[in-house]
Protein backbone atom coordinates (compact mmCIF):
# COMPACT_ATOMS: atom_id res chain seq x y z
CA UNK A 1 0.00 0.00 0.00
CA UNK A 2 0.73 3.75 -0.52
CA UNK A 3 1.35 5.49 2.34
CA UNK A 4 0.64 8.90 2.17
CA UNK A 5 2.77 11.65 3.57
CA UNK A 6 5.61 9.92 5.14
CA UNK A 7 9.00 10.24 2.77
CA UNK A 8 9.73 12.30 -0.02
CA UNK A 9 10.12 8.56 -2.11
CA UNK A 10 6.27 7.72 -1.69
CA UNK A 11 5.75 11.48 -2.77
CA UNK A 12 7.78 10.94 -5.79
CA UNK A 13 5.52 7.58 -6.47
CA UNK A 14 2.52 9.05 -6.01
CA UNK A 15 2.90 11.98 -8.83
CA UNK A 16 4.63 9.47 -10.68
CA UNK A 17 1.56 7.61 -10.52
CA UNK A 18 -1.05 10.48 -10.92
CA UNK A 19 0.98 11.49 -14.20
CA UNK A 20 0.07 8.37 -15.69
CA UNK A 21 -3.19 7.71 -14.59
CA UNK A 22 -3.99 11.30 -15.96
CA UNK A 23 -2.15 10.45 -19.30
CA UNK A 24 -4.62 7.31 -19.57
CA UNK A 25 -7.33 9.25 -18.48
CA UNK A 26 -6.69 11.91 -21.68
CA UNK A 27 -5.94 9.02 -23.73
CA UNK A 28 -9.35 7.60 -22.91
CA UNK A 29 -11.35 10.87 -23.56
CA UNK A 30 -9.50 11.15 -26.72
CA UNK A 31 -10.36 7.78 -27.85
CA UNK A 32 -13.98 7.94 -26.78
CA UNK A 33 -14.15 11.94 -29.05
CA UNK A 34 -12.75 10.17 -31.87
CA UNK A 35 -15.48 7.51 -31.95
CA UNK A 36 -18.08 10.08 -31.35
CA UNK A 37 -17.03 12.04 -34.13
CA UNK A 38 -16.58 9.65 -36.63
CA UNK A 39 -20.34 8.29 -35.96
CA UNK A 40 -21.51 11.56 -36.35
CA UNK A 41 -19.76 11.66 -40.31
CA UNK A 42 -22.78 11.11 -42.03
CA UNK A 43 -23.18 12.12 -45.57
CA UNK A 44 -26.46 13.38 -46.19
CA UNK A 45 -29.05 12.39 -47.95
CA UNK A 46 -27.68 8.47 -48.00
CA UNK A 47 -27.03 8.87 -44.52
CA UNK A 48 -24.79 6.53 -44.98
CA UNK A 49 -21.90 5.80 -42.17
CA UNK A 50 -18.45 5.37 -42.64
CA UNK A 51 -16.97 2.21 -42.18
CA UNK A 52 -13.61 1.97 -40.56
CA UNK A 53 -10.86 -1.28 -40.22
CA UNK A 54 -12.26 -3.69 -37.72
CA UNK A 55 -9.13 -3.90 -35.48
CA UNK A 56 -9.20 0.16 -34.73
CA UNK A 57 -13.14 -0.34 -33.62
CA UNK A 58 -11.46 -3.74 -31.90
CA UNK A 59 -9.07 -1.73 -29.88
CA UNK A 60 -11.43 1.07 -28.81
CA UNK A 61 -13.72 -1.49 -26.96
CA UNK A 62 -11.12 -3.30 -25.52
CA UNK A 63 -9.90 0.05 -24.06
CA UNK A 64 -13.21 1.10 -23.05
CA UNK A 65 -13.71 -2.39 -21.30
CA UNK A 66 -10.31 -2.22 -19.54
CA UNK A 67 -10.85 1.46 -18.69
CA UNK A 68 -14.51 1.07 -17.50
CA UNK A 69 -13.99 -2.12 -15.60
CA UNK A 70 -10.27 -1.33 -13.99
CA UNK A 71 -8.85 1.78 -14.27
CA UNK A 72 -11.39 3.89 -14.12
CA UNK A 73 -11.68 2.60 -10.00
CA UNK A 74 -7.89 2.83 -9.74
CA UNK A 75 -7.93 6.52 -11.15
CA UNK A 76 -10.52 7.31 -8.48
CA UNK A 77 -9.31 5.50 -5.54
CA UNK A 78 -5.44 7.37 -6.41
CA UNK A 79 -7.67 10.99 -6.22
CA UNK A 80 -9.92 10.15 -3.81
CA UNK A 81 -6.41 9.80 -1.54
CA UNK A 82 -4.99 12.88 -2.99
CA UNK A 83 -7.29 15.34 -2.44
CA UNK A 84 -9.27 13.95 0.11
CA UNK A 85 -12.24 14.16 -1.56
CA UNK A 86 -14.62 11.66 -3.15
CA UNK A 87 -15.25 11.94 -7.07
CA UNK A 88 -18.85 13.69 -6.29
CA UNK A 89 -17.64 16.46 -4.31
CA UNK A 90 -14.72 17.24 -6.91
CA UNK A 91 -17.67 17.27 -9.56
CA UNK A 92 -19.83 19.48 -7.47
CA UNK A 93 -16.92 21.76 -6.86
CA UNK A 94 -15.17 21.37 -9.71
CA UNK A 95 -17.92 22.47 -12.48
CA UNK A 96 -20.98 24.92 -12.13
CA UNK A 97 -24.52 24.03 -11.87
CA UNK A 98 -25.96 22.83 -14.92
CA UNK A 99 -25.27 20.36 -17.51
CA UNK A 100 -21.39 20.49 -16.91
CA UNK A 101 -22.14 19.13 -13.15
CA UNK A 102 -25.23 17.42 -13.43
CA UNK A 103 -24.33 14.89 -16.78
CA UNK A 104 -20.88 13.87 -14.71
CA UNK A 105 -22.29 13.37 -11.95
CA UNK A 106 -24.93 11.41 -13.11
CA UNK A 107 -22.31 9.09 -15.13
CA UNK A 108 -20.33 8.78 -11.91
CA UNK A 109 -23.54 7.46 -10.11
CA UNK A 110 -24.40 4.95 -13.05
CA UNK A 111 -20.90 3.85 -12.99
CA UNK A 112 -20.51 3.95 -9.50
CA UNK A 113 -19.61 0.18 -7.55
CA UNK A 114 -21.88 1.21 -4.69
CA UNK A 115 -25.71 0.40 -4.91
CA UNK A 116 -26.55 3.30 -2.91
CA UNK A 117 -25.04 5.67 -5.45
CA UNK A 118 -26.08 3.47 -8.75
CA UNK A 119 -30.25 3.07 -7.25
CA UNK A 120 -29.92 7.40 -6.85
CA UNK A 121 -30.32 8.25 -10.24
CA UNK A 122 -34.03 6.63 -10.05
CA UNK A 123 -34.98 8.08 -6.93
CA UNK A 124 -38.55 9.79 -6.19
CA UNK A 125 -38.40 13.27 -6.62
CA UNK A 126 -39.58 13.28 -3.05
CA UNK A 127 -37.26 11.51 -1.50
CA UNK A 128 -34.04 13.74 -2.66
CA UNK A 129 -33.11 14.92 0.55
CA UNK A 130 -32.88 11.23 2.05
CA UNK A 131 -30.88 9.84 -1.27
CA UNK A 132 -28.18 12.84 -0.89
CA UNK A 133 -28.18 11.86 3.28
CA UNK A 134 -27.46 8.50 2.41
CA UNK A 135 -24.91 9.26 -0.31
CA UNK A 136 -23.35 11.39 2.12
CA UNK A 137 -23.11 8.78 4.68
CA UNK A 138 -22.08 5.84 2.00
CA UNK A 139 -18.97 8.27 1.09
CA UNK A 140 -18.10 9.33 4.58
CA UNK A 141 -18.67 13.35 3.49
CA UNK A 142 -19.74 15.43 6.64
CA UNK A 143 -21.29 18.85 6.70
CA UNK A 144 -18.62 20.45 8.33
CA UNK A 145 -16.29 19.43 5.69
CA UNK A 146 -18.05 20.49 2.78
CA UNK A 147 -20.86 22.64 3.52
CA UNK A 148 -22.19 23.27 0.23
CA UNK A 149 -21.86 19.78 -1.31
CA UNK A 150 -25.74 18.35 0.00
CA UNK A 151 -27.63 21.60 -1.92
CA UNK A 152 -25.04 20.88 -4.68
CA UNK A 153 -25.70 17.08 -4.68
CA UNK A 154 -29.89 17.79 -4.65
CA UNK A 155 -29.85 19.94 -7.26
CA UNK A 156 -28.04 16.99 -9.50
CA UNK A 157 -30.26 14.50 -7.87
CA UNK A 158 -33.66 16.66 -8.68
CA UNK A 159 -32.25 17.41 -12.01
CA UNK A 160 -31.44 13.35 -13.00
CA UNK A 161 -34.55 12.16 -11.15
CA UNK A 162 -37.11 14.83 -12.66
CA UNK A 163 -35.55 14.24 -16.54
CA UNK A 164 -37.27 10.53 -15.77
CA UNK A 165 -40.37 11.80 -14.40
CA UNK A 166 -40.83 14.47 -17.03
CA UNK A 167 -40.34 11.55 -19.99
CA UNK A 168 -43.03 9.06 -18.13
CA UNK A 169 -45.26 12.25 -17.68
CA UNK A 170 -44.85 12.90 -21.43
CA UNK A 171 -45.38 9.38 -22.53
CA UNK A 172 -48.77 9.00 -20.80
CA UNK A 173 -50.04 12.07 -21.93
CA UNK A 174 -48.67 10.83 -25.73
CA UNK A 175 -50.40 7.19 -24.94
CA UNK A 176 -53.58 8.91 -24.39
CA UNK A 177 -55.69 8.56 -28.05
CA UNK A 178 -57.44 12.05 -29.41
CA UNK A 179 -60.98 11.04 -27.58
CA UNK A 180 -63.98 13.15 -29.37
CA UNK A 181 -66.30 11.86 -26.41
CA UNK A 182 -64.03 13.29 -23.98
CA UNK A 183 -65.17 16.91 -23.61
CA UNK A 184 -62.09 18.21 -22.37
CA UNK A 185 -60.34 16.62 -25.45
CA UNK A 186 -63.23 18.97 -27.37
CA UNK A 187 -62.39 21.73 -25.81
CA UNK A 188 -59.05 21.90 -26.54
CA UNK A 189 -59.44 21.53 -29.81
CA UNK A 190 -62.13 24.07 -30.08
CA UNK A 191 -59.70 26.24 -28.42
CA UNK A 192 -57.04 25.79 -30.40
CA UNK A 193 -59.30 27.26 -33.39
CA UNK A 194 -60.26 30.13 -31.64
CA UNK A 195 -56.75 30.98 -30.60
CA UNK A 196 -55.37 31.02 -34.20
CA UNK A 197 -58.62 31.97 -35.55
CA UNK A 198 -60.41 34.71 -33.85
CA UNK A 199 -61.98 36.31 -36.41
CA UNK A 200 -63.63 33.28 -38.27
CA UNK A 201 -66.05 30.86 -36.32
CA UNK A 202 -66.14 27.12 -37.19
CA UNK A 203 -69.73 25.86 -39.62
CA UNK A 204 -69.47 22.59 -37.78
CA UNK A 205 -67.53 19.94 -35.68
CA UNK A 206 -66.83 18.46 -38.95
CA UNK A 207 -65.37 21.14 -41.09
CA UNK A 208 -63.34 21.96 -44.49
CA UNK A 209 -61.74 24.49 -42.50
CA UNK A 210 -59.82 22.55 -40.10
CA UNK A 211 -57.29 22.13 -43.11
CA UNK A 212 -57.01 26.45 -42.88
CA UNK A 213 -54.72 25.39 -39.44
CA UNK A 214 -53.24 22.61 -41.35
CA UNK A 215 -54.90 19.88 -40.09
CA UNK A 216 -55.62 17.41 -43.13
CA UNK A 217 -59.67 16.48 -43.39
CA UNK A 218 -62.92 17.61 -42.03
CA UNK A 219 -62.26 15.75 -38.58
CA UNK A 220 -58.50 16.55 -36.76
CA UNK A 221 -58.82 13.24 -34.57
CA UNK A 222 -57.35 11.06 -37.01
CA UNK A 223 -54.40 13.02 -37.54
CA UNK A 224 -52.96 13.07 -33.78
CA UNK A 225 -51.81 9.31 -34.45
CA UNK A 226 -49.26 8.41 -31.71
CA UNK A 227 -48.49 11.59 -30.63
CA UNK A 228 -52.16 11.60 -29.60
CA UNK A 229 -52.95 14.19 -26.64
CA UNK A 230 -49.21 16.00 -26.41
CA UNK A 231 -49.44 16.94 -30.02
CA UNK A 232 -52.45 19.03 -29.11
CA UNK A 233 -51.43 20.00 -26.17
CA UNK A 234 -48.43 21.34 -27.84
CA UNK A 235 -50.79 22.96 -30.24
CA UNK A 236 -52.76 24.67 -27.51
CA UNK A 237 -49.80 25.62 -25.32
CA UNK A 238 -47.99 27.80 -28.21
CA UNK A 239 -50.79 29.25 -29.42
CA UNK A 240 -52.00 30.47 -25.57
CA UNK A 241 -48.10 31.86 -24.45
CA UNK A 242 -47.07 33.02 -27.89
CA UNK A 243 -50.29 34.02 -29.12
CA UNK A 244 -48.43 36.40 -31.77
CA UNK A 245 -46.03 34.46 -32.68
CA UNK A 246 -48.41 30.96 -32.82
CA UNK A 247 -50.57 33.71 -35.48
CA UNK A 248 -47.43 34.74 -37.28
CA UNK A 249 -46.12 31.07 -38.03
CA UNK A 250 -49.71 30.11 -39.04
CA UNK A 251 -50.01 32.78 -41.97
CA UNK A 252 -46.57 32.17 -43.11
CA UNK A 253 -47.30 28.38 -42.91
CA UNK A 254 -50.29 29.56 -45.78
CA UNK A 255 -48.06 31.09 -48.02
CA UNK A 256 -48.85 30.19 -51.52
CA UNK A 257 -45.32 28.46 -52.81
CA UNK A 258 -43.31 27.91 -49.26
CA UNK A 259 -46.71 26.92 -47.74
CA UNK A 260 -47.05 23.65 -45.25
CA UNK A 261 -49.66 22.20 -43.03
CA UNK A 262 -49.56 24.33 -39.70
CA UNK A 263 -50.97 21.51 -37.37
CA UNK A 264 -49.68 18.58 -38.98
CA UNK A 265 -46.21 19.63 -39.05
CA UNK A 266 -46.40 20.76 -35.68
CA UNK A 267 -47.25 17.31 -34.95
CA UNK A 268 -44.30 16.16 -36.48
CA UNK A 269 -42.17 18.44 -34.32
CA UNK A 270 -43.93 17.30 -31.31
CA UNK A 271 -42.72 13.57 -32.76
CA UNK A 272 -39.26 15.32 -32.95
CA UNK A 273 -39.15 16.54 -29.53
CA UNK A 274 -40.13 13.48 -28.31
CA UNK A 275 -37.87 11.33 -29.66
CA UNK A 276 -34.73 13.57 -28.48
CA UNK A 277 -36.33 13.00 -24.91
CA UNK A 278 -36.42 9.42 -25.37
CA UNK A 279 -33.04 9.09 -26.48
CA UNK A 280 -31.48 11.45 -23.80
CA UNK A 281 -30.52 14.12 -25.85
CA UNK A 282 -32.52 17.08 -24.29
CA UNK A 283 -30.76 16.35 -20.93
CA UNK A 284 -28.14 19.35 -21.31
CA UNK A 285 -31.13 21.44 -22.36
CA UNK A 286 -33.54 20.69 -19.39
CA UNK A 287 -30.17 20.62 -16.90
CA UNK A 288 -29.29 23.79 -17.95
CA UNK A 289 -32.49 25.80 -17.79
CA UNK A 290 -34.60 24.44 -15.41
CA UNK A 291 -32.80 24.31 -11.64
CA UNK A 292 -35.12 21.67 -10.08
CA UNK A 293 -37.07 18.93 -11.38
CA UNK A 294 -38.28 19.85 -14.75
CA UNK A 295 -41.98 19.51 -15.78
CA UNK A 296 -44.31 19.28 -18.50
CA UNK A 297 -44.48 22.88 -19.20
CA UNK A 298 -40.87 23.07 -19.83
CA UNK A 299 -41.61 20.42 -22.39
CA UNK A 300 -44.04 22.41 -23.88
CA UNK A 301 -41.44 25.12 -24.00
CA UNK A 302 -39.39 23.50 -25.84
CA UNK A 303 -42.15 22.71 -28.46
CA UNK A 304 -42.41 26.37 -28.89
CA UNK A 305 -39.32 26.63 -29.29
CA UNK A 306 -39.00 24.18 -32.34
CA UNK A 307 -42.27 25.40 -33.94
CA UNK A 308 -40.72 29.11 -34.22
CA UNK A 309 -37.34 27.52 -35.36
CA UNK A 310 -38.38 25.52 -37.72
CA UNK A 311 -41.25 28.31 -39.30
CA UNK A 312 -37.93 30.53 -39.86
CA UNK A 313 -35.47 27.17 -40.80
CA UNK A 314 -38.14 26.45 -43.66
CA UNK A 315 -38.96 30.16 -44.73
CA UNK A 316 -34.88 30.72 -45.27
CA UNK A 317 -34.60 27.10 -46.71
CA UNK A 318 -36.95 27.93 -49.53
CA UNK A 319 -37.64 24.40 -50.46
CA UNK A 320 -39.15 23.63 -53.79
CA UNK A 321 -42.63 22.45 -52.56
CA UNK A 322 -44.00 20.48 -49.35
CA UNK A 323 -43.25 17.02 -50.69
CA UNK A 324 -39.66 18.13 -49.74
CA UNK A 325 -40.93 18.31 -45.86
CA UNK A 326 -39.26 15.10 -45.09
CA UNK A 327 -36.20 15.79 -46.17
CA UNK A 328 -35.94 19.25 -44.72
CA UNK A 329 -37.57 17.95 -41.24
CA UNK A 330 -34.68 15.50 -41.12
CA UNK A 331 -31.99 18.30 -41.36
CA UNK A 332 -33.62 20.58 -38.99
CA UNK A 333 -33.96 17.53 -36.78
CA UNK A 334 -29.96 17.22 -37.12
CA UNK A 335 -29.80 20.83 -36.75
CA UNK A 336 -31.05 20.33 -33.08
CA UNK A 337 -29.22 17.61 -32.42
CA UNK A 338 -26.04 19.32 -33.17
CA UNK A 339 -27.03 22.21 -31.07
CA UNK A 340 -27.98 19.60 -27.99
CA UNK A 341 -24.01 18.81 -28.56
CA UNK A 342 -22.73 21.33 -26.89
CA UNK A 343 -22.93 21.75 -22.92
CA UNK A 344 -23.82 24.87 -22.90
CA UNK A 345 -27.17 24.58 -24.70
CA UNK A 346 -30.49 26.37 -24.19
CA UNK A 347 -32.88 26.60 -26.69
CA UNK A 348 -35.03 29.17 -25.35
CA UNK A 349 -37.53 30.99 -27.84
CA UNK A 350 -36.51 34.51 -28.02
CA UNK A 351 -38.05 36.32 -30.23
CA UNK A 352 -36.76 38.68 -33.13
CA UNK A 353 -36.70 42.47 -32.54
CA UNK A 354 -38.82 43.29 -35.67
CA UNK A 355 -42.29 41.09 -34.72
CA UNK B 1 -37.72 -6.15 -78.88
CA UNK B 2 -34.28 -6.59 -78.59
CA UNK B 3 -33.84 -3.65 -76.74
CA UNK B 4 -36.65 -4.76 -74.59
CA UNK B 5 -35.22 -7.93 -73.58
CA UNK B 6 -31.66 -5.82 -73.13
CA UNK B 7 -33.59 -4.04 -70.79
CA UNK B 8 -35.03 -6.81 -68.92
CA UNK B 9 -32.23 -8.55 -68.81
CA UNK B 10 -30.42 -6.00 -67.16
CA UNK B 11 -33.42 -5.46 -64.61
CA UNK B 12 -33.21 -9.40 -64.33
CA UNK B 13 -29.36 -8.88 -62.71
CA UNK B 14 -30.57 -6.28 -60.17
CA UNK B 15 -33.78 -7.80 -59.26
CA UNK B 16 -34.86 -4.51 -57.79
CA UNK B 17 -38.22 -3.42 -57.75
CA UNK B 18 -39.96 -0.27 -57.47
CA UNK B 19 -43.38 -0.36 -55.60
CA UNK B 20 -45.61 2.58 -54.63
CA UNK B 21 -47.82 2.97 -51.69
CA UNK B 22 -51.04 5.27 -52.03
CA UNK B 23 -53.88 5.47 -50.48
CA UNK B 24 -56.36 8.20 -48.02
CA UNK B 25 -54.97 9.85 -45.48
CA UNK B 26 -54.68 7.65 -42.01
CA UNK B 27 -55.20 4.84 -44.17
CA UNK B 28 -52.13 3.21 -42.93
CA UNK B 29 -49.31 3.74 -45.52
CA UNK B 30 -46.34 4.67 -43.19
CA UNK B 31 -47.46 2.24 -40.52
CA UNK B 32 -47.61 -0.71 -42.79
CA UNK B 33 -43.84 0.28 -44.71
CA UNK B 34 -42.31 0.71 -40.82
CA UNK B 35 -44.45 -2.88 -39.67
CA UNK B 36 -42.68 -4.59 -42.75
CA UNK B 37 -39.35 -2.91 -42.04
CA UNK B 38 -39.48 -4.19 -38.44
CA UNK B 39 -39.68 -0.47 -36.81
CA UNK B 40 -41.81 0.77 -34.09
CA UNK B 41 -45.48 1.83 -35.23
CA UNK B 42 -46.52 3.65 -32.21
CA UNK B 43 -44.87 6.80 -32.24
CA UNK B 44 -45.79 7.47 -36.02
CA UNK B 45 -46.88 11.18 -37.07
CA UNK B 46 -48.86 12.07 -40.53
CA UNK B 47 -46.64 12.26 -43.67
CA UNK B 48 -45.97 15.28 -44.98
CA UNK B 49 -44.57 14.49 -48.18
CA UNK B 50 -42.80 10.74 -48.66
CA UNK B 51 -40.96 8.14 -46.75
CA UNK B 52 -38.63 6.27 -49.38
CA UNK B 53 -37.65 2.71 -48.32
CA UNK B 54 -35.17 0.40 -49.44
CA UNK B 55 -35.05 -2.96 -48.23
CA UNK B 56 -34.33 -6.54 -49.25
CA UNK B 57 -37.14 -9.45 -49.25
CA UNK B 58 -36.17 -12.91 -50.88
CA UNK B 59 -33.48 -11.76 -52.49
CA UNK B 60 -35.07 -8.76 -54.28
CA UNK B 61 -34.61 -5.73 -53.36
CA UNK B 62 -37.54 -3.23 -53.09
CA UNK B 63 -37.69 0.38 -53.09
CA UNK B 64 -40.67 1.59 -51.29
CA UNK B 65 -42.35 4.58 -51.57
CA UNK B 66 -44.98 5.90 -49.36
CA UNK B 67 -46.55 9.36 -50.28
CA UNK B 68 -48.73 11.18 -47.54
CA UNK B 69 -52.47 10.71 -48.66
CA UNK B 70 -53.71 14.42 -47.61
CA UNK B 71 -56.09 16.20 -50.49
CA UNK B 72 -53.67 18.71 -50.67
CA UNK B 73 -51.12 16.15 -51.81
CA UNK B 74 -52.72 13.90 -53.91
CA UNK B 75 -51.57 16.15 -56.87
CA UNK B 76 -48.36 15.47 -56.35
CA UNK B 77 -48.81 11.86 -56.54
CA UNK B 78 -48.13 11.73 -59.98
CA UNK B 79 -44.53 12.44 -59.80
CA UNK B 80 -44.01 9.36 -58.44
CA UNK B 81 -45.50 6.98 -61.08
CA UNK B 82 -42.94 6.88 -63.39
CA UNK B 83 -40.93 2.93 -63.76
CA UNK B 84 -43.44 1.88 -60.91
CA UNK B 85 -43.40 -2.00 -60.72
CA UNK B 86 -46.31 -2.45 -58.06
CA UNK B 87 -48.95 0.10 -56.67
CA UNK B 88 -50.15 -1.15 -52.99
CA UNK B 89 -53.61 0.42 -52.02
CA UNK B 90 -54.10 1.16 -48.67
CA UNK B 91 -57.73 1.30 -47.23
CA UNK B 92 -58.80 2.03 -43.90
CA UNK B 93 -61.32 -0.38 -43.61
CA UNK B 94 -63.33 1.09 -40.89
CA UNK B 95 -63.77 4.63 -42.20
CA UNK B 96 -67.10 3.73 -44.07
CA UNK B 97 -67.84 7.17 -44.64
CA UNK B 98 -64.82 7.63 -46.92
CA UNK B 99 -64.84 4.59 -48.96
CA UNK B 100 -66.56 6.47 -52.17
CA UNK B 101 -63.45 8.63 -52.11
CA UNK B 102 -61.23 6.09 -51.86
CA UNK B 103 -63.20 4.19 -54.69
CA UNK B 104 -62.74 7.68 -57.14
CA UNK B 105 -59.32 7.92 -56.29
CA UNK B 106 -57.87 4.20 -57.11
CA UNK B 107 -60.24 4.51 -60.13
CA UNK B 108 -58.36 7.66 -60.90
CA UNK B 109 -55.14 6.48 -60.94
CA UNK B 110 -56.10 2.78 -62.79
CA UNK B 111 -56.18 5.23 -65.77
CA UNK B 112 -53.08 6.37 -65.43
CA UNK B 113 -50.70 5.73 -68.81
CA UNK B 114 -48.15 5.28 -66.37
CA UNK B 115 -48.83 3.07 -64.29
CA UNK B 116 -50.39 0.94 -66.78
CA UNK B 117 -48.31 -2.04 -66.51
CA UNK B 118 -48.04 -2.09 -62.66
CA UNK B 119 -49.45 -5.01 -60.51
CA UNK B 120 -52.11 -3.68 -58.09
CA UNK B 121 -52.25 -5.44 -54.65
CA UNK B 122 -55.24 -3.50 -52.53
CA UNK B 123 -54.41 -3.80 -48.65
CA UNK B 124 -57.66 -3.63 -46.75
CA UNK B 125 -56.26 -2.46 -43.45
CA UNK B 126 -57.28 -2.14 -39.67
CA UNK B 127 -59.18 -5.98 -39.54
CA UNK B 128 -58.19 -5.27 -36.13
CA UNK B 129 -60.60 -2.87 -35.49
CA UNK B 130 -64.41 -3.88 -34.37
CA UNK B 131 -66.21 -1.48 -36.94
CA UNK B 132 -64.01 -2.89 -40.09
CA UNK B 133 -65.58 -3.59 -43.05
CA UNK B 134 -63.94 -6.98 -44.36
CA UNK B 135 -62.13 -7.81 -47.54
CA UNK B 136 -64.77 -9.06 -49.43
CA UNK B 137 -66.98 -5.58 -48.43
CA UNK B 138 -64.07 -3.46 -49.84
CA UNK B 139 -63.74 -5.70 -52.68
CA UNK B 140 -67.38 -4.54 -53.65
CA UNK B 141 -66.56 -0.91 -52.20
CA UNK B 142 -64.28 -0.26 -54.38
CA UNK B 143 -65.30 -2.18 -57.22
CA UNK B 144 -62.61 -3.93 -57.71
CA UNK B 145 -64.37 -7.26 -59.91
CA UNK B 146 -64.43 -4.53 -63.04
CA UNK B 147 -60.66 -3.82 -62.61
CA UNK B 148 -59.65 -5.20 -66.31
CA UNK B 149 -56.10 -3.29 -66.59
CA UNK B 150 -54.07 -4.36 -64.04
CA UNK B 151 -53.64 -7.62 -62.09
CA UNK B 152 -55.04 -7.09 -58.76
CA UNK B 153 -55.33 -9.31 -55.33
CA UNK B 154 -56.46 -7.80 -51.87
CA UNK B 155 -55.51 -8.98 -48.74
CA UNK B 156 -57.24 -8.04 -45.42
CA UNK B 157 -54.31 -7.05 -43.03
CA UNK B 158 -53.39 -4.86 -40.07
CA UNK B 159 -50.67 -2.95 -39.66
CA UNK B 160 -50.75 -2.65 -36.43
CA UNK B 161 -50.80 -6.40 -35.58
CA UNK B 162 -48.16 -6.89 -38.39
CA UNK B 163 -51.21 -9.80 -39.79
CA UNK B 164 -51.19 -10.90 -43.17
CA UNK B 165 -48.64 -8.35 -44.55
CA UNK B 166 -46.13 -10.46 -45.77
CA UNK B 167 -48.93 -12.75 -47.52
CA UNK B 168 -49.93 -9.89 -49.25
CA UNK B 169 -46.11 -8.52 -50.60
CA UNK B 170 -45.10 -11.94 -51.50
CA UNK B 171 -48.03 -12.15 -53.33
CA UNK B 172 -47.18 -8.76 -55.13
CA UNK B 173 -43.55 -9.97 -55.71
CA UNK B 174 -44.95 -13.19 -57.62
CA UNK B 175 -47.04 -11.38 -59.59
CA UNK B 176 -44.33 -8.90 -60.25
CA UNK B 177 -41.60 -11.38 -60.67
CA UNK B 178 -43.55 -13.46 -63.25
CA UNK B 179 -43.91 -10.18 -65.51
CA UNK B 180 -40.72 -9.17 -65.63
CA UNK B 181 -38.08 -11.44 -64.63
CA UNK B 182 -39.28 -14.38 -66.51
CA UNK B 183 -38.41 -13.16 -70.18
CA UNK B 184 -35.62 -15.05 -70.46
Amino acid sequence: MVCLGTSTGSHIVILAGFTLLRLLLLANSRIKNHFRLKQQTRIYPARRLRTYPGDVKMFGYIWQHLFTSFLRFLFKWFLRHFTGKCELQRICSGYKQGAARTSRAEHSLESSKSKVLRAAVSVQEEHVEECAIAIMKEKKVTSQKDPVFKMSLQVCLSQICGYKGLYACVEDMRKQPFDCENNDHENRLLRLWDLLMPSVKLDSRLTKQWGDIGFQGDDPKTDFRGMGMLGLTNLVFFSEKYTDVARQVLSHSVHPKLGYSYAIVGINLTEMAYSLLRSGALKPHFYNTVSQSPKLEHFHQLYCYFAYEFDKFWIEAKPESIMEFNRYREMFHEKMKGLLEDPDVSLCLTLDSKQ
Amino acid sequence: MGLLTILKKMKHKEREMRLLMLGLDNAGKTTILKKFNGEDVSTISPTLGFNIKTLEHRGFKLNIWDVGGQKSLRSYWRNYFESTDGLVWVVDSADRLRLEDCRQELSSLLLEERLAGATLLVFANKQDLPGALSKDGIREALALDSIKTHHWCIIGCSAVTGENLLPGVDWLLDDIGARIFTAD
